[in-house]
């Protein structure tokens, strides 16, 4: 016998797809536009009241002004932060529940994966909007408020995605030999199953950023999620709402964001998961 | 690239063949002429050509890699993305078969040397008529032509069009073209392109070859109903009885069609994706290892079931198997392929009997026999070559042990040997000839380049006096006789630090009255299981599948629970130190994200011993410690199952279950696999529970033997006693089931 070849790791899958590179380089620009937003956007809160709500163009305001008579470019761009800022906390806030969680109740069963299985059901069958407003009427509104019961809602399906591979790979002999060898669980679990669940985890991950970015967009659209004037895609929809007439572009450039970002993160999250799945798969 | 050599072994017995002898001979079904398969690696199959005639069997024997796979899924347009094909092959209708060979209806004879021969040399055969240009268009992609541009023009003749020429040959009398006899242009018969893509396959597929996979599961849908699956491939009225008919036919109960894959048996399962293949009525059926998941006895009425569907429908079998014993029961002729390349055909009798190309040879000497046990089985030095990295050289050189300087200048053509029988050896008359020598402890392998696998000394028959060790390459540590003694003996020792040598025979382990059912199963795994072992015994647990040997052996390691039962250990050992497990599937053993060192290092770290050790686990097995640094993917399947080995004996654990350890292997690699077991028991006072539904295996490994079946033991006694005069019926009848004793 002799080993096969690493076919995968040659010829045509060794070049990266120009999907994922644009994805890429969208998001890369998203990312600096949050994390330099006062460098590249310093005027977006500056209100130009005395211009009043203009159409694309004028005055140098590329994409026009909104009701404060802020620039919508400028706005737009600071909206990065929260666009990336909230949904990242949330994929990876979820996704930590769900590893530890999915990893424990996976591998060991018994009582520790009923009660997780009782989690999961409980969270997933509570209508996600309705809690939000529930918890924001309680604990107040805001985006951090938002986040976090987005994470909590979120949770439970990545239990049970981690907890499903974990059973997948729970039987195969390099586990049970390391079982036998009297390996401790915990370092089963984390050294020999969690590195081959790394795709499926990555993944999701990436999937819950773009699922959690239209959550957070959508709760600031009902006025749940940023407090009224903060640089947000989602309240600039809301707010764009009632300038359709006076300047459209006031709600289309946050909205084709929300999307362009959304989808860029699930394409990027595709090519990144066959990746990662074939370098695993590979043997 | 080999194309020389192919040629040359289409022109070789070509000119043995002349017209008029062709002309008498029963034309196959299939010829597939110069058939090359490659990626972007390089060369999978370098250049082959096959015919099958109608009701034939042919065999196509090799190891894992060989690309006996590689073969069948290029002729069912079936390769995997990045892999090509080139070549051509033709593929006439039976019922044109039957009108241009009409006074040769009959079948018998048409299995039998002159007619395979002829067969087999007439596709790199120009027809014999000098002026014949449309047979010389026809041809345009064989040898002469290797590369897709030889076969751009030939796709004109995809398509029932493609005997354009054929009516030409029909006319010229003596011509040697395989279906020159075919009948008008026009029908049905056809010459495919095999590096075509697309449609033409899903014809091909769907009523002329039909191909059963090793494992139904792949090939059956898992969400649909086996009835229905059956009926995609018939179409129109009447669907719903053609599928009751197929499933009598196969030996199943009607109600099967109203079940889920999942819900039948491994055997069951083949007989249902046999039925789906049989639906469109195929001329030609490709078995690809379709047994090789079974049991025995399964195996053997599955077997059963192929051979006489192929009499009634008189259907063409290519039979993909690693297993010359089943080859040599089922097929007419046998094909051995080695490294991507055709080294020998013939008659099964000639090819078994008389071989003519030493790797036939040797390969067969690996199979253990069942009557009787070897002290040492004999191996192969060394590991496949992948095929891309032969040179102009004879594949098997490295390993051979009659190489000479000439067999290292070109690759030897194919040439015949005896009507029929072919090989491509430049020393034909050699492969007859004995190698084994008593195996010496001193003696090693030539450390083969880094795919290979270092055999473990004392396992090793050498295969030729005049064998040297090569320097080797810097990262295969290959130890000096000396050294390697050394190295052994300290290992050895080490697993008898402080410990008492002379140990008596006692009991080390017993299970008495184990009983287990899992849940939602009506019939018991274990029925009340009784056995004992001996300390430095080796016991063999064989059985079908389901007969409970698995569940007996996952209770003894710990990994299921039984319902009732005691399972007492003598010894003094707890923990990880009473027994070890080594499994069957060498791929899965291993972490792939953990090079070898990390793993065994940290098996022996949870057993309390230093990591300084994990050089000296891998020397016992048989591997250079260098191997500590590689990843599970740069390793073959058998030094896999060496590492995997290696971990089990870092707790220097009492007592080593294998579970069908070897069956996942190569024959040459079961062989050393085997060898290295018998040796580390020797060396360290190993006691074996060895798991197997190989019969042969049994016999070649344990000292007593368990038979079971439907979770009871059912006979057991000293191997010889139980597998030489079997008490019990069903004993009987797996001994029955094996394919030689057919
Ligand atoms: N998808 C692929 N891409 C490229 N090369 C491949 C691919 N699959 C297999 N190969 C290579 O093709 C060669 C032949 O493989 P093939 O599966 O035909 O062997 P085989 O004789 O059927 O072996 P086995 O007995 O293990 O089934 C091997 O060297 C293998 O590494
Ligand atoms: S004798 Fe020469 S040609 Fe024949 S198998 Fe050995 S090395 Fe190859
Ligand atoms: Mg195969």
């Amino acid at each position: 016998m002799s080993p096969r070849p690493d076919s995968t790791a040659n010829g045509r899958s060794r070049r990266i797809p120009v999907v994922a590179i644009v994805s890429a380089a969208l998001l890369a620009f998203v990312a600096i536009c949050a994390l330099a937003q006062e460098i590249i956007a310093p005027k977006a809160l500056e209100q130009d009241i005395y211009l009043g709500v203009v159409g694309g163009g004028v005055d140098g305001h590329l994409f026009g002004t909104d009701q404060l008579g802020r620039d919508i470019l400028q706005l737009s761009l600071a909206g990065a932060r929260s666009a990336l800022a909230g949904p990242v906390v949330v994929a990876v806030g979820s996704m930590l529940i769900g590893f530890f969680l999915g990893t424990y109740a996976g591998y060991r069963g018994g009582i520790v994966d009923m009660l997780a299985g009782r989690y999961a059901d409980l969270l997933l069958a509570l209508p996600a909007v309705l809690l939000a407003i529930v918890v924001a009427g309680l604990v107040g509104r805001g985006y951090w408020v938002t986040v976090v019961v987005l994470i909590v809602l979120f949770s439970p399906s990545d239990v049970r995605l981690v907890r499903g591979a974990v059973i997948e790979q729970a039987p195969r002999p390099y586990i049970e030999s390391a079982r036998v060898l009297g390996i401790r669980p915990s370092r089963i679990m984390f050294r020999h199953i969690a590195p081959n669940i790394v795709p499926i985890v990555v993944a999701n991950l990436l999937l819950n950023v773009a699922f959690a970015l239209v959550a957070l967009s959508s709760l600031s659209y009902l006025g749940l999620g940023v407090p009224p004037g903060a640089p947000d895609w989602g309240r600039q929809l809301a707010d764009g709402r009632q300038l359709l007439g006076d300047n459209p572009l006031a709600a289309v450039v946050p909205g084709v964001l929300i999307i362009l970002t959304a989808t860029a993160v699930n394409l990027l999250g595709d090519w990144l998961s066959d990746l990662l799945d074939r370098r695993v798969v590979a043997r | 690239m080999t194309s020389d050599g192919s040629a040359a072994a289409g022109d070789g017995p070509m000119a043995a063949v002349d017209g008029s002898t062709a002309a008498m001979v029963a034309a196959p079904m299939l010829a597939v002429r110069d058939l090359r398969v490659a990626s972007a690696s390089g060369t999978i199959v370098a250049g082959l050509d096959l015919t099958v005639a109608p009701g034939e069997t042919v065999a196509i024997v090799g190891e894992s890699g060989s690309g006996k796979s590689m073969t069948v899924k290029a002729l069912t347009g079936l390769l995997p993305e990045g892999v090509r094909a080139t070549g051509r092959m033709e593929l006439p209708g039976r019922a044109e078969l039957a009108q241009g060979s009409s006074g040769l209806s009959g079948r018998a004879g048409l299995v039998e040397g002159r007619s395979g021969q002829a067969g087999r040399a007439a596709p790199t055969e120009e027809p014999a008529g000098p002026s014949e240009p449309t047979g010389r268009s026809r041809h345009a992609g064989s040898s002469g032509h290797v590369g897709s541009s030889g076969h751009v023009g030939s796709s004109g003749h995809v398509g029932s069009s493609g005997h354009v020429g054929s009516s030409g040959h029909a006319g010229s009398s003596g011509h040697a073209g395989p279906f020159g006899h075919a009948g008008p242009a026009g029908r049905s018969g056809r010459e495919i392109d095999l590096a075509a893509q697309g449609t033409i396959w899903r014809d091909v597929r769907g009523s002329r070859i039909a191909l059963l996979l090793q494992d139904p599961f792949t090939s059956l849908s898992p969400v649909h109903r086996c009835g229905e699956q059956i009926g995609w491939a018939i179409s129109g009225r009447g669907r719903a009885e053609r599928v009751a008919r197929l499933l009598a036919e196969v030996g199943l109960p009607a109600d099967v069609a109203e079940k889920y894959p999942f819900q039948l048996s491994g055997g069951m399962r083949q007989r249902v994706a046999i039925a789906a293949g049989l639906a469109a009525d195929p001329d030609l059926l490709i078995a690809d290892e379709p047994t090789t998941a079974l049991d025995v006895t399964t195996q053997h009425e599955v077997l059963e079931l192929i051979a006489g569907l192929q009499r009634e429908r008189d259907m063409g079998l290519i039979l993909i198997t690693h297993d010359l014993r089943l080859a040599r029961s089922r097929a007419d002729r046998i094909m051995v392929m080695y490294a991507g390349r055709l080294v020998e055909e013939g008659p099964t009798a000639l090819v078994m009997d008389a071989p003519a190309h030493p790797y036939t040879a040797r390969l067969a000497a690996c199979d253990p026999p069942i009557t009787h046990r070897l002290p040492v089985l004999p191996t192969i030095p060394g590991s496949v070559p992948q095929p891309s990295s032969v040179g102009a050289e004879c594949a098997f050189a490295a390993r051979c042990a009659f190489a000479v300087d000439a067999c290292r200048m070109a690759e030897p053509a194919l040439a015949e040997v005896a009507e029929g029988h072919r090989a491509a050896c430049l020393r034909p008359e050699t492969a007859g000839l004995p190698v084994d020598v008593p195996p010496s402890p001193a003696e090693t392998v030539p450390p083969p380049p880094a795919v290979a696998v270092p055999l473990p000394p004392a396992a090793t028959v050498s295969s030729s006096p005049a064998e040297t060790v090569p320097s080797s390459p810097a990262e295969t540590v290959s130890p000096s006789p000396e050294h390697s003694g050394r190295g052994r003996e300290a290992a050895a020792s080490l697993f008898h630090a402080g410990e008492d040598q002379g140990i008596p025979a006692s009991p080390l382990l017993s299970v008495e009255g184990l009983a287990k059912t899992f849940p939602g199963s009506a019939v018991p795994a274990l029925d009340g299981v009784d056995l004992t072992i001996a300390a430095g015994e080796t016991v063999a647990v064989v059985g079908e599948s389901g007969s409970g040997k698995t569940t007996l052996a996952r209770c003894v390691v710990g990994l299921e629970r039984a319902d009732t039962g005691r399972i007492d250990f003598h010894g003094t050992a707890t923990g990880a130190r009473r027994v070890q497990i080594v499994f069957q599937d060498p791929y899965s053993a291993l972490n792939p994200g953990l090079t070898v060192g990390t793993s065994l290092a940290e098996a022996l770290r949870a057993a309390g011993r230093p990591k300084s050790e994990v050089g000296e686990l891998l020397e016992l097995v048989g591997l250079p410690a260098a191997y500590a640094r590689r990843r599970p993917r740069a390793l073959s399947g058998g030094e896999r199952q060496r590492v995997a080995i290696a971990r089990a004996l870092a707790p220097r654990a009492d007592l080593l279950v294998c579970d069908e350890s070897v069956s996942a292997l190569d024959v040459s690699v079961q062989a050393q696999v085997l060898n290295l077991l018998a040796d580390l028991r020797r060396r360290l006072g190993l006691t074996l529970l060895f798991i197997t539904h190989d019969l042969a295996v049994a016999r070649q490994i344990a000292d007593r033997v368990y038979v079971m079946h439907h979770g009871r033991v059912v006979e057991t006694g000293p191997v010889d006693s139980v597998l030489g005069a079997p008490a019990h019926e069903y004993t009987q009848r797996l001994l029955a089931s094996i394919p030689a004793a057919d």
